[in-house]
């Protein structure tokens, strides 16, 4: 028994590696560009600040005919391999009845920058000192923009939303995101590089103060022949909130192992 | 023609359908809609897609059918509540069938017992 004990002692122990120390706080340091005591970690005595900046107050939804004017929608013109993966992908959901196969579950979201164009569910941008924070309804996405000054991550893992920094040009929030995942797409079935960057000029309207504009320019070197640039506009419903969405509550869609959405 | 031609393209347009859904709806037949008579066995207002289970009235008496709906969020801006319905509760509801003939459909409208409408009923 005491033999069994131990065993089970020496199990337990092995699976932490001894250096982990599971619960004791990271300590990491300033980003670069951001001195000791400065930065967004460091928020205290500059709440006041934020009072500059616009009015950008309760939620906002992408509004019909975002790209504007009646002028048919641009699209992304992309080149090489991605434009054969494109070609390709178009040409098995015109055979699968418009069934497009996923590789992902049904409740993966889209990911940037699509997320920044999602029809129905909106969007609340938060000021707090060194950063902004955009909230997306749909699939509780977060994407954080810091604007305490720091530089991009050097090499940063690839992921859903990318590495976002930005700054202020006067009432124009400029942000320039790299980083986002190749496993992402760009547009509706549209693939593009890890040299994926974005860069979106948001700003409120001219016209109207409680319509919000951005001016999104997406340069990819591998994927796209120029770039593409499109205007997305957001209507404000100034006491409106976010309602929860947690996806996998009801998730009776699975992907079976052929790509097919089932139901359940 | 033409006119009706544009006029259902904008009814694409402007449907409640998401464009960036969760899930294709390619497994659903749009452009067919069936109505059942049936009663309310089960609402779940829940995300990504709130579901009524219900127990329709066939010929051969009643079968179990699944409708899918969209979030209780975009649900929320149409009029809906997670008390519009109840277990027990007689209703017509107006669906996209499954294509694959199971019994199981996109939500399209209701009519609920006390006669009003949410979505489009025909």
């Amino acid at each position: 028994m005491a033999l069994r004990a131990a065993a089970f002692a020496l199990l337990c122990c092995a699976a932490v590696p001894a250096s982990a120390q599971l619960g004791a706080a990271t300590q990491s340091p300033p980003p670069d560009g951001v001195a000791e005591g400065a930065g967004a970690g460091n928020p205290r005595g500059r709440y006041h600040a934020l009072d500059a900046l616009p009015d950008w107050g309760g939620i906002w939804f992408v509004s019909a005919g975002a790209s504007g004017g009646g002028a048919p929608p641009a699209i992304p013109k992309l080149k090489g391999e991605y434009l054969q993966r494109y070609q390709a992908w178009r040409a098995e959901v015109a055979a699968n009845a418009g069934v497009v196969r996923r590789t992902r579950s049904n409740c993966s979201p889209p990911g940037m920058p699509r997320i920044m164009r999602l029809a129905q569910y909106p969007y609340e941008f938060l000021f707090t000192p060194g950063r902004v924070t955009i909230n997306q309804e749909a699939w509780m996405q977060t994407r954080t923009i810091w604007t305490d000054g720091r530089a991009h991550k050097e090499d940063p893992d690839p992921t859903f939303m990318g590495d976002s920094i930005g700054h202020w040009e006067g009432d124009t929030l400029v942000v320039d995101t790299i980083g986002i995942s190749d496993a992402i797409e760009l547009d509706t079935g549209m693939p593009h590089s890890a040299r994926f960057h974005l860069t979106e000029r948001i700003h409120l309207s001219a016209d109207d103060p409680d319509v919000l504009v951005n001016e999104m320019r997406m340069e990819d070197p591998e994927a796209l022949e120029e770039p593409f640039e499109v205007t997305v506009r957001y209507r404000r419903d100034r006491h409106g909130s976010l309602i929860e969405f947690q996806c996998a509550e009801n998730d009776r869609n699975p992907i079976d192992e052929e790509g097919n959405t089932q139901f359940l | 023609m033409k006119l009706l031609a544009k006029l259902a393209l904008a009814g694409i347009v402007l449907s409640p359908l998401p464009s960036l859904a969760h899930h294709s709806y390619a497994m659903f037949d749009m452009q067919k809609t069936v109505a059942l008579q049936a009663t309310v066995v089960r609402f779940k207002w829940q995300n990504p897609h709130a579901f009524i289970e219900l127990d329709a009235t066939s010929r051969g008496g009643t079968e179990r059918w699944a409708i899918e709906m969209t979030s209780p969020n975009n649900l929320a801006q149409e009029g809906w509540r997670r008390t519009s319905l109840k277990q027990g509760d007689r209703v017509t509801v107006w669906v996209h069938p499954l294509r694959t003939g199971a019994r199981g459909g996109s939500y399209v409208g209701v009519r609920l017992p006390n006669g009003s409408t949410l979505g489009e009923v025909s």
